[in-house]
């Protein structure tokens, strides 16, 4: 898990007569990471990304990719760029072909693979964003999330191993961003290195494992996003915001909260810390249980008989295909981000909460209500709910 | 925008899942017997019949329908005026010389000649919009590569076909911004405004075309487009309703040949 994927030495970049963009920058990504290149407009945020795949090759300095240094002949860039893709910012300029099967075919067309490969890769690819049935569309009738989607899909055909995204949530609505941070998760959860480069403060924050700030061209400081974000003066260095999560803290922190550990990332977070402090004032009840449920095991049809024998239960979905079975099945989702704390936080309220998900996420849930139950010393029941017997509705 | 409207009616229309072979035939067919029709009926005959695919099979609005077809008759009827003027016959009606060299007439020959043109005219038009109403252009490129139509030719077509759509939504936006901004209240200003659009327009299909190569080369292009998605299987009923109406609209040549008018 923890060898290096992606590294760069003392990289130097200069536009024909322009600007230095990139003024010396080192750094390494580790496989499996999720990092987050934050930095202004204008800060060489996209210049940067533009060296991971071999489109620009640094004036001097040294690339790697998996410990070797990049070459820039044809075959090895072919085989960098299979390995690193690349999602750009506009899906508009990324869609290449007339319809959405062709341009996701696109990549492992190129690649050499048969005829029934390249079919294969694209309907994998589409069902993990989530868009089966949309071979046949022409690109310019989808909507803007629909286009990244595609987009992705097409990079995810050509399997990377690292996945790079510049300003992934631009032009996406609140609803569509978050849905693409959890595709992001999903995707980082099946072993992907994720780069995502952005100057929203609050979107990289608690996404991030680690976050690199960037202005001017150079590397202000790279850390967990907790130290990265919280020193204010970095972050007037490059020009962006501290989290409101942090802010707050902060200020909790100056009035006399004591804030140990690990600064809050999360909503969750932030209300254990206000809880442990005032503890006593607020009651808790017994805490309620989270129920997971994997999708692709149950039979149709036994989740809403599930849901009807429980009133006052709330449901949330994690993942493009938890929420499509949500929609097939009626299930009315309460959540549909940030799923796992939304449901902790039920269960300490003493409600009970139900998150429908798929195969690899499943673990991911125990993990997260584990983690937050060690922290936090409160106690949340997790149980699995994957086949049912009629009687025991 | 006319294109996008044709293109987005296509790939929503009923007859989508109908194969495109038994499409083009229809529409192909259709053209070929108004050509070698001799009398106005049977192209007239035609007419209906695809009009009625178009309308009912197709489930195309009536309104969208009219629209496209009236704006090419339009044209035509202006055709035919001049024919029936300009062309002489035995029966003259009415006739002026306005000038030594100039005799307009209207003769029994002449309204005939024009009549069967119109007709040809509005049976042409309609299978041709059927095809371009039932037969999106993503489908047409199936049968490009299966007609062996060179690889480059349809890889060319495929692009140029993403990037009209790309390049119209620019053109809107440039042209909404100069709206907005009365850059068309007057003859003088819109031929500068148009003349800007149209700069601005080439500046962003150079960049567009920059941005292709760019995201071409990120997915390993290789001179490889991807393989065209399976053409939809020739079903029976489809099939019996073409040979039908190719054999019934071949029967209406035969059976009206020379037919006239008056």
């Amino acid at each position: 898990m923890s060898s290096i994927v992606l590294e760069a030495r003392d990289i130097r970049y200069q536009y024909p007569r322009g600007q230095e963009a990139i003024k010396g920058i080192s750094f390494h990504f580790r496989r499996g990471e999720k990092i987050a290149l934050v930095g202004p407009n204008g800060a060489g945020k996209s210049t940067l990304l533009q060296m991971f795949n071999g489109m620009l090759r640094p004036d001097s300095g040294m690339m790697l990719f998996d410990n070797k240094p990049m070459e820039y002949d044809r075959a090895s860039l072919r085989e960098l760029r299979r390995k690193v893709g690349f999602v750009l910012q506009n899906p508009d300029r990324q869609i290449i072909a007339p319809t959405v099967y062709q341009d996701v075919a696109f990549g492992p067309t190129n690649l050499g693979y048969n005829e029934v490969a390249v079919k294969d890769a694209v309907t994998t690819a589409l069902r993990h964003v989530g868009l089966p049935g949309f071979e046949r569309r022409p690109p310019h009738q989808l909507s803007g999330g629909e286009k990244k989607r595609v987009a992705i899909a097409g990079v995810l055909a050509m399997d990377p191993d690292v996945l790079v995204f510049d300003e992934p949530t631009s032009g996406l609505d609140p609803s569509g961003s978050e849905d693409l941070m959890e595709l992001l998760d999903e995707l980082n959860h099946e072993g992907k290195t994720i780069v995502i480069s952005t100057h929203d403060v609050e979107l990289a924050y608690p996404w991030a494992d680690r976050a690199i700030l960037l202005a001017d061209g150079q590397i202000i400081k790279e850390d967990v996003p907790d130290v990265a974000f919280g020193n204010t003066k970095f972050v007037r260095m490059a020009h962006l915001s501290v989290p409101t999560l942090l802010e707050l803290s902060a200020e909790l922190e100056k009035r006399g909260f004591s804030i140990t550990g690990r600064k809050p990332r999360s909503v969750l977070d932030m209300v254990h810390i206000i809880e442990s402090q005032a503890r006593g004032s607020c009651g808790h009840p017994a805490p309620g249980t989270v129920t997971v449920c994997n999708v692709d095991t149950i039979a149709p049809g036994t989740i809403p008989l599930w849901v009807q024998a429980r009133p006052g239960i709330a449901v949330g979905a994690m993942g493009t295909r938890a929420k499509q079975c949500a929609a097939m099945e009626q299930v009315l989702l309460e959540f549909t981000y940030g799923v796992i704390d939304k449901c902790i936080l039920r269960a300490l309220r003493g409600k009970d909460s139900l998150i429908l998900t798929n195969g690899s996420m499943v673990g991911r849930v125990t993990e997260r209500v584990e983690a937050y139950c060690r922290e936090s010393g409160n106690t949340v029941q997790v149980t699995r709910f994957d086949s049912c017997e009629p009687g025991k509705i | 925008m006319f294109e996008e409207l044709l293109e987005d009616v296509a790939q929503t229309n009923g007859l989508r899942e109908t194969s495109t072979w038994l499409k083009l035939a229809a529409g192909l067919g259709a053209i070929v017997l108004c050509l070698l029709s001799t009398g106005y009926a049977a192209p007239l005959f035609i007419a209906l019949i695809l009009s009625a695919a178009i309308l009912v099979l197709a489930r195309v609005d009536l309104r969208t329908y009219a629209e496209l077809f009236l704006v090419p008759l339009w044209f035509a009827l202006m055709s035919v005026a001049v024919i029936v003027l300009i062309s002489g016959g035995e029966h003259v009606f009415w006739s002026w010389d306005p000038l030594p060299f100039l005799a307009l007439s209207i003769t029994r020959e002449s309204i005939n000649t024009g009549f069967f043109v119109l007709c040809r005219v509005i049976g042409g038009m309609s299978a041709l919009l059927f095809i371009a109403l039932t037969t999106p252009m993503t489908d047409l490129f199936v049968v490009m590569r299966k007609v062996r139509v060179p690889d480059f030719v349809i890889d060319l077509a495929m692009i140029i076909y993403r990037t009209i759509f790309f390049l119209l939504d620019q053109v809107r936006q440039v042209y909404h911004a100069q709206v907005m901004r009365l850059g068309y209240s007057g003859w003088k200003e819109s031929v500068h405004t148009f003349s800007m659009m149209c700069g601005a327009a080439f500046i962003a299909s150079w960049d567009a075309g920059d941005d292709l190569v760019r995201a071409m080369d990120a997915r390993c292009y290789d001179g490889k487009f991807a393989l065209l998605g399976e053409n939809r299987p020739v079903e029976l009923r489809p099939l019996a309703a073409l040979a039908l109406f190719l054999v019934g609209a071949s029967a209406a040549v035969v059976a009206t040949q020379g037919m006239t008018l008056l």
